[in-house]
């Protein structure tokens, strides 16, 4: 099994950095709105906040003018993007060539689903942007205002706040990094020939411009394609940015082993684990908000788990008292076991949570720990199927050790 | 989008009696209003509420089911049923503000060209003063 | 005159015993009702058969973390249970359970039904981190003033059903002062009369304090005007709509925590509505725009079509929306014009058929002519 290398493959040297006289999302706003003139795009798919409302939903735009009330970065995230581009191509493209502009934890979920044969990326243009974080969805519907002021305060400095949802204080994968493969990659889908790799199509790095300007910068083919045709020059040193990024990488990953260490142990046996989901009502949100479980019906909810009163009551004498809903840990855990290997840790699923479980921290331990004894990262890379879906004749042979150890031993001692 | 306005009727037609009688204006060249965009279905207790909340929604101007009158359905009960669920789906739009004049239930036998022309006239008027449904310019639905 | 078990104790120790007295005897197998999970205020349904954990029951928290006639649902889906078993719900919930039997979605056999004069949960909200701990003694003492508590969920504050219809026995709550020293069981059936037999207590008689209960109702009825009014929802029109449902995630959260929403695949999850790529293009080009996931307005006011004329208020619906959207104040709102039209009162009358199930052939005749 091969380890997971630190460098990155094709990271893109020089890009286009832009002045942001006006803000940041004017700036990124006003290039979408300029691709869209230059027919690079037929359409946008971007937030948009709802007519004298607060809240932000996804649009599928053609109309130049609802650019007015869009937002590239939205405070917070109502429906997770990876989600809301599935519900769009499920079922096929549509003839239109059109740029999806994204956090980068929806687009790994973009790229997961993908690989799930739930998004179509034919005709899309995918554009990642760096992330601060966002708002927690509860503290942001309380006070809207003030929670966007907090939020916008964030990208002159990216300095740590405590507002920020607990699951975006400890992302150290807000960048590029997470969205391109790694070097030393477990095998290529053959299925996938003549796909580029990275996640992204464009990048819009953020990070080391002190809230006065935008490093553009192209990922994929595709994207160096499109930026030719806007006629923007790359050839700007994306330095500032590679520096502070590495920077605010390495901090916030030390940040991350010690929250989750400490997060870990208080959660962990059989114990403190049951006392996490001792609020658990069973209502499933957290499932049918997450991008990764796309299925129409879910096991957990199907008549498969429905058992006579009879067993339900011989259970009862067993235990003394049966709680119900029924298998909240059976739910919890088997979710895990369906979709940890592709969680992208984006937090819809707390945000979602009506008893403020903190489902995304817990999911996020397991998660990094799977991930990592597959030396997987999930969304980074196109072409890199999920893990269970090959194998290779020697590996793992630490689990097989045991079985090794004594029973064939036996075998051959009797033979 | 300043669009002349042309009402957009969509209109549910049970097969047996309501569809005939609307075939009988049309062939007795009686003025029926070219806004009303008929679909055929067997019976009016085949329409299924959600097919006009998602006309509506769709930005159908106004929707229409027709049907045998009570007692001569040729399934015997399904217009009992439409009317029920017509009813329903009439006090939920009233009780939430939406236009419940825009949708509409007509009984019209198969021999009754003249009596389709009147009712879908009367209809097709009415809904021209009600304006536009605000719901086809609408992109957050 | 009503039959009355009265244990000289406080509600919730009588309560208690009652309920211990049930399981001891053998009378039940069994007994569903809230029970203590922690010792920080996290509690929830249980089927309860012995007396260890009995200990923990906690049968008039005022919290519902699901609706209780789902569980009994769900319990008695496959089919009815043969082995008697006890319930403590709130007079919401039997009403769902009812509504969910006349859908074949459970059976009422075998059970003894208990349920109270009811004033009321906090929403969930309230129960996260323990803070309805603190609200606990406000609770009572609104009760025993005959008061509307302010911070239950808005659904109970304009609740006019809070005398059950189908219970055994009602644990008389609201309309009594001296709940601290005295627990009142109502038997209203020849069931609950058997069961209270040999009970820890006397069986008197005694009629129901109608006047507190009316006086109740009329607050709750002017606090429903009020609440409507503050939410903006007295006067709806399209406009209004699109904001309130403006935040919408599609998470069908709602429809989940439903009782009445049983359907194992709902039709809005399922692949008929799922849009096709023609229809996306068609609308993109019509409008210019689309919200995506689309169908939020389509969904609603579809569920409303679908469960309203059984909504029974619970209030459940708001309570797992993760952006606050007042659904359980208009699904209500619909419900009861709804069920005033059909003449139709969810859960009062298992034979009562379902408005869409059944028709007159001579009803609502300006229809149509």
């Amino acid at each position: 099994m091969s380890t997971v290398q630190n460098e990155f493959f094709k990271k893109p040297k020089k890009g286009a950095v832009l002045h942001a006289e006006g803000g940041i999302h004017k700036a990124i706003l006003d290039f979408l709105r300029k691709s869209l003139e230059k027919k690079c795009f037929d359409a946008l798919f971007i937030p948009v906040k709802v007519h004298d409302t607060d809240s932000y939903v996804w649009v599928l735009l053609k109309d130049k003018s609802l650019l007015n009330e869009a937002n590239p970065l939205p405070p917070v995230i109502s429906v997770q993007g990876g989600r809301a581009l599935s519900t769009l191509t499920k079922h096929g493209e549509m003839n239109l060539q059109i740029a999806a502009i994204m956090r980068p934890c929806e687009i790994r979920a973009v790229i997961e689903l993908f690989k799930l044969k739930q998004v179509s990326l034919n005709n899309i243009t995918l554009i990642s942007i760096d992330c601060p974080g966002a708002m927690p969805l509860s503290d942001y519907i309380s006070n809207p205002k003030e929670m966007a002021k907090r939020f916008n305060n964030l990208f002159e400095t990216w300095e740590e706040n405590e507002s920020l949802r607990p699951i975006c204080i400890i992302c150290h994968r807000f960048s590029l990094s997470s969205l391109l493969p790694s070097i030393s990659r477990q095998s290529a889908s053959v299925e996938l020939e003549g796909i580029d790799s990275p996640a992204s199509d464009i990048h819009i790095g953020l990070v080391g411009g002190n809230g006065e300007k935008i490093f553009l910068m192209p990922v994929s083919s595709k994207g160096e394609e499109i930026l030719e045709k806007l006629e923007i020059a790359t050839e700007d040193s994306l330095e500032d940015w590679e520096i502070k990024e590495k920077e605010l990488r390495d901090k916030k990953e030390n940040k991350r082993k010690k929250i989750l260490q400490e997060l870990k142990a208080k959660i962990e046996g059989p114990k403190k684990f049951v006392a996490v989901f001792d609020q658990c009502i069973n209502c499933h949100n957290c499932m049918r908000v997450c991008p990764i479980c796309y299925c129409r019906q879910c096991y957990f909810d199907s008549k498969t788990l429905r058992l006579s009163p009879e067993v339900y009551l011989t259970r009862a004498k067993e235990r003394k008292s049966l709680r119900f809903p029924l298998d909240t840990l059976l739910f919890h855990l088997g979710r895990m076991s369906h979709m940890v290997l592709s969680c992208v840790s984006c937090g819809v699923c707390e945000d979602a949570c009506p008893m403020n479980i903190p489902i995304a921290q817990v999911f996020c331990i397991v998660a990094d720990q799977v991930q990592k004894s597959f030396g997987y990262v999930p969304g980074r890379d196109r072409r890199e199927p999920p893990p269970l879906r090959f194998f290779q004749e020697d590996e793992f042979q630490e689990v097989e050790m045991q079985y090794k150890k004594t029973i064939s031993r036996e075998e051959t001692q009797n033979a | 989008m300043n669009k002349e306005y042309n009402p957009k009727i969509i209109g549910f037609l049970c097969n047996w009696c309501a569809y005939t009688g609307a075939d009988l204006a049309g062939v007795s060249r009686l003025n029926v209003p070219s806004s009303l965009k008929a679909v055929r279905v067997m019976c009016s207790g085949r329409v299924n509420p959600l097919f006009v909340l998602k006309a509506f929604l769709g930005g159908a101007d106004g929707v229409i089911i027709m049907g045998c009158h009570p007692g001569d359905c040729h399934y015997q009960k399904g217009n009992y049923y439409a009317r029920r669920r017509f009813v329903l789906l009439q006090k939920v739009f009233e009780t939430l503000g939406l236009d419940f004049e825009r949708l509409a239930l007509s009984w019209v036998s198969a021999s009754e060209g003249p009596r389709f022309a009147r009712v879908t006239t009367e209809f097709s008027e009415k809904i021209k003063k009600l304006g536009p449904n605000p719901a086809k310019e609408e992109i957050f639905l | 005159m009503p039959k009355v078990l009265k244990i000289k104790k406080g509600v919730e120790e009588g309560i208690n015993d009652f309920l211990k007295f049930l399981l001891e005897s053998g009378k039940v197998k069994g007994i569903f009702t809230l029970k203590k999970t922690n010792e920080n205020g996290a509690v929830s349904y249980s089927l309860i058969t012995h007396l260890d954990e009995l200990k923990k029951a906690v049968p008039l928290f005022p919290l519902m973390p699901v609706n209780a006639g789902k569980v009994l649902s769900a319990f008695t889906l496959l089919e009815a249970t043969k082995d008697t078993v006890a319930a403590v719900l709130r007079p919401c919930e039997i009403r769902s359970f009812i509504e969910l039997v006349k859908r074949f979605q459970g059976s009422m056999e075998n059970f003894l039904l208990i349920s109270l004069t009811c004033g009321g949960v906090f929403p969930l909200k309230s129960a996260v981190n323990g803070e309805v701990k603190k609200l606990l003694p406000i609770y009572w003492e609104s009760i025993k003033k005959g008061n509307i508590s302010s911070n239950i969920r808005p659904t109970c504050q304009t609740c006019e059903h809070f005398i059950p219809y189908q219970a055994d026995m009602t644990i008389a709550i609201v309309e009594k002062k001296n709940t601290d020293k005295e627990c009142n069981i109502f038997l209203n059936t020849d069931k609950g009369e058997n069961f209270a037999k040999e009970a820890p207590g006397d069986i008197v008689f005694e009629e129901m304090d109608t006047n507190e209960i009316t006086e109740l109702k009329n607050k709750r009825k002017t606090q429903k005007k009020k609440l409507y009014e503050e939410l903006g929802i007295e006067k709806l029109e399209f406009k209004t709509l699109i904001k309130i449902f403006s935040a919408c995630l599609s998470c069908h959260a709602c429809s989940h925590a439903c009782p009445i929403c049983y359907c194992t695949l709902c039709d809005f999850e399922s692949k008929i509505f799922e849009y096709k790529p023609s229809s996306y293009n068609m609308e993109l080009n019509q409008k210019g725009g689309i919200r995506v996931p689309p169908g939020t307005l389509f969904f609603h006011i579809g569920r409303m079509v679908h469960m309203g004329v059984s909504c029974v208020g619970c209030g459940m619906c708001s309570d797992v929306c993760p952006v606050n959207i007042p659904v359980s104040m208009i699904f209500s709102m619909v419900g009861d014009s709804l069920q005033k039209m059909f003449e139709y009162l969810p859960g009062k009358d298992i034979e009562e058929s379902i408005p869409f199930g059944t028709f007159k052939t001579e009803e609502f005749a300006e229809i149509g002519e």
